[in-house]
């Protein structure tokens, strides 16, 4: 019998146990193929206008992905050998020279790596057609069914996992020689030491993750701290003490709070607590970097997609936002304007709303009085007249209206920023006419514009009688503007509309900066979900395999009890209770974690990101759950039989 | 004297049809209340199954059992449990404590599962763990005290619910001579000043000779009884070491 035989046959036989290491591995190599496989299609990268954009965002990610599967695979690796120690003593003490131990566990693994990269390119093939649909369907081009697996594909798979699969490979060649023998039989049991707990660390910790939420929420522009601190560190210092904080949290405040606990002694010595607190103190020490890393993990899949759906979410509203019409463009030529109006009529699909010329001066300003840190002093602007704003306010169903009088004005700026923008209110500009300058009085501002922002730009509002009076020594500009019904899916029309404009018209539709923010949010929130359910899966399985490692550790603990009295019921409520502190705290920390951090994101964007937010996490806790319930029923199992 | 323990032809049958093998034949026998009874035989006698069986974690393939008044062969499940922390107590010869509690949690567990009040619980610690002496230890955890401590834990975790009758399986086995000698005294103050009722399964003569009435089991059957009464314990353990030669080898 040789060795290689010898292998073969130990994967046979235990097929049960090599199962969840190889299902792991068969996982990571199934979403790297797929990601890689979308990364390589030729379809994508054809349809996407800026492929270049959407090639680097998937190298990118790609390497992150990467790095993660390494990671993932190595954790799975060391669980599975750690399991595996006392076989491998046996076959020592037998008298397997430890040369052919460690040959046996470099070809087991060696062999399993390349099994479970078959069917990960082959799971993969068959479902890197179904990613490419959805994510079709998510940036908003219609799906393709022409997608192929491309060679370079997997090539790229079989060398990645490759070199994986040697490293582990070796990884288990060494463990023969890593370890005394005594040490591979007393593998799993280890005593592990009454954690000790000071309040200093458990205050410290607090004090950590206090301070990274608190930079993490100051106004950057404004902070003092951050300038003293400087831009690029305080990011990095808030991502050190938080994680720090973290780590120190569970090593240690968790550890304070359980003996608190156990020192309640009406609490403790009340049946089934005494032994879930107390499983729970012995195995935190041991647990707290799982731990700390799979909030870590949490926190950053949870922003991640928060940020990225945040983005897909808001998209229609920035897009409405920017573009309050479907079409606009500034009319320098009559025969031109005709042309378009008879283009746009023709359309049945996209009936006109309303259509407006609209009277518009374009004018600089000196700006000095409103002393702008982040605005130049001559600004130039869009001036239309109170009865225009009106009239258009009407038409897009804001309920709201002007009435200025004299030198009175009110500022329309639709990307508004209270840290950028100057302070309108109050403020006085001059306008300047053709040979005098006009001071006008800043009396309201609108966080809005009734005009697109790439035609118009900043809009001011001026009185009727003002504007009049301006209108004369001035050339006055008409300003197209249409409102379209469907205007998400005007596409057609937007481009022929186009071609017959010239550059210097500003020409300016909805649909295309819709489209353009789908094409861009939608990549983003498919790389960002892709990756957020990746991590949730291995975040999951981590501490499902840690769970089940301490279930079979356990097991003698079990069953002492039940043979002094405790019931199977018991047994039950004990496990969940104690799954249950190992799963909700790093979920609770991550949760935190995250809010914090989209908070600080939604501040800089000025935008509110409760409802993708909330509905992120909602997602996220709700897989979590079933895996919490998975891990329970399973742990209970073990313990069990 | 009340009885405790009354098994009526008790049977275990391990196997199936054609292929069947004996454990126990026909086991007959009573336990009284405050008695010290062991239970002796070769490797294979039976002893271990017949434990199990009194100890509710198997059950026989027929016969009647009877402890505290109680039928343990019809109790489903969830009252075997309840059963088990009411009535019986345990000591095992690899002293099955949790490790992740202190020696004092480790006693009050069996009444901590039971929900008896703090208060109570502190009074009955202190004084088991006093006729055991280890009170010195009770804060400190399993990995750190010696074998002997551990087994003295385990017998006061055993003791401290007052159960009917507490079984003890070959408990001085991994203690050294002096541990043991400690052990077997404090079990004996135990069963002659509160009446606690134990039954002992050992291989060990020595230890056997604490005991007061001793079972010899051979091939799943009882094979002789012999009585204490007035013999000092070394005449008592020249009787036991007389009916084990009888027995013939394997221990």
């Amino acid at each position: 019998m040789t060795l290689f035989s010898i292998a073969r046959k130990n994967i046979r036989k235990n097929f049960t146990n090599y199962f969840l290491y190889v299902g792991s591995m068969i996982f990571s190599i199934v979403i790297y193929f797929t990601f890689v496989s979308l990364k390589y299609d030729q379809t994508i990268l054809e349809t996407a206008d800026s492929s270049t954009k959407i090639s680097s965002v998937f190298n990118g990610a790609s390497v992150v992905l990467m790095i993660f599967v390494a990671v993932f695979i190595w954790y799975s690796n060391s669980f599975f050998t750690m399991k595996r120690k006392k076989e491998v003593g046996l076959y020592s003490l037998l008298g397997v020279r430890k040369k052919q131990i460690g040959r046996m566990l470099f070809y087991e693994n060696f062999l399993m790596g390349i099994i479970a990269l078959l069917i990960g390119i082959i799971l993969g093939s068959l479902l890197s057609k179904f990613f490419v649909t959805i994510l079709m369907k998510v940036m908003g081009f219609d799906a393709l069914g022409n997608f192929a697996i491309s060679p370079q594909a997997i090539v790229n798979t079989i060398i990645v996992f490759t070199i994986m699969t040697a490293i582990t490979s070796i990884h288990g060649y060494r463990l023969i020689y890593r370890f005394k023998l005594i040490e591979l039989f007393k593998a799993e049991q280890e005593g592990e030491k009454e954690p000790k707990a000071s309040v200093i660390t458990a205050l410290i910790s607090v004090l950590l993750v206090g301070a990274g939420y608190w930079l993490a929420l100051q106004n950057m522009l404004e902070s003092e701290v951050w300038r003293k601190i400087g831009y690029l560190i305080t990011p990095l210092v808030i991502l050190v003490t938080v994680i720090l904080g973290t780590y120190l949290l569970f090593s240690t405040l968790t550890v304070y709070l359980l003996k608190l606990l156990r020192k309640n002694k009406t609490h403790f010595w009340n049946g089934i607590n005494l032994i879930s607190t107390s499983q729970l103190l012995y195995r935190i020490k041991g647990n707290a970097r799982t731990l700390t890393i799979i909030a870590v993990l949490s926190a950053t899949t949870l922003t991640a997609v928060g940020a990225a759906y945040s983005f897909y979410y808001n998209n229609r509203s920035n897009a409405e936002l920017a573009n309050p019409n479907s079409m606009m463009f500034i009319a320098k030529d009559k025969n031109v304007s005709n042309q378009i109006k008879e283009r746009i009529s023709r359309d049945k699909d996209h009936k006109i709303i309303y259509h407006m010329s609209v009277p518009t001066m374009m004018m600089d300003a000196d700006i000095t009085n409103l002393h702008s840190k982040f605005y130049s002093d001559e600004m130039e602007y869009s001036i239309i007249s109170n009865k225009t704003f009106n009239q258009l306010a009407k038409s897009q169903n804001r309920e709201e209206s002007l009435s200025l009088k004299g030198n009175e004005a009110a500022a329309l700026e639709a990307g508004y920023s209270k840290d950028f923008s100057p302070k309108y209110v109050g403020g006085t500009i001059s306008l300047k006419a053709n040979n005098h300058s006009e001071n006008i009085t800043f009396k309201e501002l609108k966080k809005y514009n009734v005009l697109n922002l790439q035609t118009a730009g900043i809009t001011v509002v001026i009185s009727d009688e003002l504007f009049s009076k301006l209108a004369n020594g001035i050339n006055l500009v008409n300003m197209e503007a249409y409102k379209l019904k469907n205007e998400e899916d005007a596409k057609i029309v937007t481009k022929e509309v186009q071609t017959l404009l010239p550059e210097e018209a500003s020409y300016s539709s909805f649909y295309a900066d819709y489209a353009r923010g789908m094409e861009t949010t939608g990549l983003l929130i498919f790389i960002g979900g892709f990756l957020g359910l990746v991590f949730l899966a291995a975040t999951g399985s981590i501490i499902y395999f840690k769970q089940l490692t301490e279930a079979t550790m356990d097991k003698d603990r079990y069953v002492i009890l039940y043979k002094i009295g405790v019931n199977k019921k018991e047994v039950k409520k004990s496990i969940s209770k104690q799954i249950l502190f190992i799963f909700a705290l790093p979920l609770l920390a991550g949760i935190a974690h995250s809010i914090v951090a989209l908070t600080a994101l939604s501040k800089l964007m000025q935008t509110n990101l409760m409802t993708p937010v909330i509905i992120c996490i909602g997602i996220y806790v709700c897989i979590y759950i079933a895996y919490y319930f998975l891990t329970v029923r399973n742990y209970y199992k073990i313990i069990i039989k | 004297m009340k009885t405790i323990l009354r098994a009526r032809n008790v049977q275990k049958v391990y196997g199936s049809k054609g292929n069947q093998y004996k454990a126990l034949a026909d086991i007959n026998f009573d336990i009284k209340e405050g008695e010290f009874i062991g239970i002796m035989g070769p490797s294979g006698a039976g002893k271990s199954t017949l434990l199990n069986i009194l100890s509710t974690i198997d059950t026989p393939t027929s016969g009647e059992i009877m402890i505290a008044d109680q039928n343990i062969v019809t109790m489903k499940e969830e009252q075997l449990s309840d059963f088990r922390r009411n009535n019986l107590g345990f000591i095992f010869q690899d002293y099955n404590l949790l490790d992740t509690l202190t020696v004092k949690e480790n006693i009050l567990l069996p009444l901590a599962l039971s929900k008896v009040p703090a208060k109570e619980i502190e009074n009955r610690v202190e004084k088991i763990a006093d006729t055991f002496g280890i009170q010195g230890i009770l804060d400190k955890y399993p990995y750190h005290i010696s074998g002997g401590q551990k087994q003295r834990t385990a017998a006061s975790r055993a003791m401290v619910t007052k159960p009917s009758l507490i079984l003890a399986d070959e408990p001085t086995g991994a203690l050294d001579s002096k541990s043991a000698i400690d052990l077997l005294e404090s079990l004996t103050a135990l069963n002659e000043q509160n009446l606690s009722t134990i039954m002992m399964v050992t291989h060990d003569a020595f230890a056997a000779s604490f005991c007061k009435r001793i079972l010899f089991i051979k091939d799943g059957g009882i094979y002789a009884e012999i009585h204490k009464l007035q013999q000092s314990r070394q005449e008592f353990f020249q009787k036991i070491l007389d009916v084990l030669a009888s027995l013939g080898g394997g221990h």
